[in-house]
């Protein structure tokens, strides 16, 4: 074993594992930065824009930049149910019913051709 | 069947010669039959392997530990590990057999990045980008990786080898199938097994970690809400994304743009019937494919040797690593936050990105500490940037080795 251990570019091994687990790291951190800044870029531009068509209402302090996650779960919650119940209850009865229909003449026989005709009688 | 039954060089007329003749052929044909059986042909590293199968199997049906994983995979073991007579295109190792075609998807990394398409197209990550700093416990849990990679060189193991093995600690299936089969093809069935094996036991050989590293008052850390995401964000993420570690880690590219792809049908809101056909049954019958013949080729006589031992102990100790890793990172950056943002350092433990069942023992292990503590949904922050980390990790892995 020592001899394998002595064979082995350990110089190499360590370059390999400080720049690879540092490149992971920058990989992620750029991500970071990207991501925290991107809602306040989002946010300038939805704030421009409400200017512009005078929607805009100035935020009071101590106001909470998004909807919280909780409050979303009860608002999806309640619309949840409210489109639930809009649903009409079914008996749940599947069958052929009975229809009663308007009397159509169009194919009787009354009305056939034969009894059109005029029937000699001698 | 009648050239079984001739035995070898007597032909089929011998068995229905009469007389004495006729005796001896249908008993030299009984005996070739024999030794075409499975029952001849058995060693005892067959017999070992049966049982590492059923007992993937019990593991998935009594404990419910990654099914969806372990029954294709013990059920690959069971069928690898039938013995048979080479030269009839049956085994997974023979040209032309069934399973080796089907094996070749592993063989060149054709499945991992199509399980990294659906994904992504079934991974939200907004609790990733409401609060992007707990990215930094993905990363963090990479060392995991890199520990392993020095363990390997260690114990004795080519450098490629060591390269594909350390991605056993990113504890990613898919990622350290792909990046073995560009190292370390031969090692392909013993690095996937151990990976798999692991992420199974994910809910076994974490919690006594955190247990050792974190406080009981650590524990009881109240993390504050993340905020709602908007649409732009969640369809800004995966394109952003894909660039940036692209850029960085370009060897990356079939395991990380297939996630982000598949992460942005899903969020688009245009292509919702390719998101869901990739979630669903795309992922499935890949994983299908995949598990079934990862477990096939742990054939006793290839997968029974002293490196597959090793990797086993490799590999269990890269999830310690990792785990621990996670935690001891989460515990630094508390030391940087003010009180009202300190995270809770259990969530370092998700960091591995054994997704989503390291996030749950998160939340489990929260739980159990204070019954009115949810951590799922900050847990999975560090549980989707560990699939990111581990898919880089592989990426620089690939490209300082190939």
């Amino acid at each position: 074993m020592s001899y394998l251990l002595d064979a082995v570019n350990w110089p190499q091994i360590w370059v390999i594992t400080a720049v690879g687990y540092s490149v992971v790291f920058t990989a992620l951190i750029l991500l970071i930065f990207v991501f925290k800044f991107m809602p306040k870029v989002l946010n300038m531009q939805l704030k421009r824009r409400l200017k512009k068509e005078g929607k805009y209402v100035e935020r009071t302090e101590g106001d909470e930049p998004f909807i919280a996650g909780e409050v979303n779960a009860a608002i999806g919650t309640a619309l949840s149910l409210y489109f639930s119940d809009l649903h009409d209850d079914e008996s749940k009865i599947i069958t052929i019913k009975r229809v009663e229909r308007r009397y159509s003449p169009w194919s009787s026989k009354i009305y056939n051709i034969n009894n059109v005709l005029p029937t000699t009688h001698r | 069947m009648v050239s079984v039954l001739s035995g070898g060089d007597a032909s089929a007329q011998d068995v229905i010669q009469g007389g004495a003749d006729s005796g001896s052929a249908l008993s030299r044909g009984m005996s070739t039959f024999w030794q075409y059986t499975g029952f001849s042909n058995i060693t005892l590293g067959n017999i070992v392997m049966l049982l590492v199968g059923l007992f993937f199997i019990f593991l998935a049906i009594q404990f419910n530990y990654e099914p969806l994983l372990l029954v294709p995979i013990g059920t690959g073991i069971i069928l690898g590990n039938i013995p048979f007579i080479e030269g009839f295109q049956i085994g997974i190792y023979e040209d032309g057999s069934v399973l080796n075609y089907l094996y070749f998807g592993v063989v060149k990394g054709v499945y991992p990045p199509l399980i990294f398409l659906g994904i992504g197209a079934m991974t939200d990550f907004s609790s990733l980008i409401s609060n992007p700093r707990l990215m930094l416990l993905g990363a963090a849990a990479q060392i995991g990786v890199f520990g392993t990679f020095i363990g390997a060189m260690a114990l004795g193991f080519e450098i490629h080898q060591a390269g594909a093995i350390s991605i056993i600690g990113g504890a990613d299936g898919p990622t350290a199938i792909f990046a073995s089969s560009k190292l370390a093809p031969e090692l392909i069935g013993s690095i996937a097994i151990a990976a798999y094996s692991y992420m199974a036991l994910v809910p076994v050989i974490q919690p006594p970690i955190m247990r050792l590293m974190i406080s009981k008052k650590e524990r009881l850390i109240k993390m504050k809400p993340p905020r709602a995401v908007s649409k732009t964000e969640k369809i800004l993420f995966p394109l952003i994304g894909m660039i940036l570690t692209l850029f960085i880690s370009p060897t990356a590219l079939p395991l990380l743009g297939m996630l982000f792809f598949g992460n942005l049908m899903k969020e688009c809101g245009v292509t919702d019937r390719l998101a869901e056909t990739a979630r669903t049954k795309m992922i499935d019958i890949v994983t299908i494919l995949l598990g079934l013949t990862v477990g096939a080729s742990t054939q006793a006589s290839v997968f029974l040797t002293k490196e597959s031992m090793m990797i086993f102990v490799l590999g269990a100790a890269s999830f310690i690593v990792a785990t621990a890793g996670g935690l001891l990172f989460a515990k630094i950056m508390n030391l940087f936050l003010k009180k009202e943002n300190k995270i809770n350092p259990l969530i370092g433990a998700a960091g591995v990105s054994a997704v989503p069942d390291s996030a749950r023992v998160v939340q489990h292990e929260g739980l159990k500490s204070d019954p009115s503590n949810h951590l799922l949904m900050h847990a999975m922050a560090p549980n989707v940037s560990g699939v990111i980390g581990s898919a880089v990790a592989a990426g620089i892995m690939l490209s300082f080795l190939m």
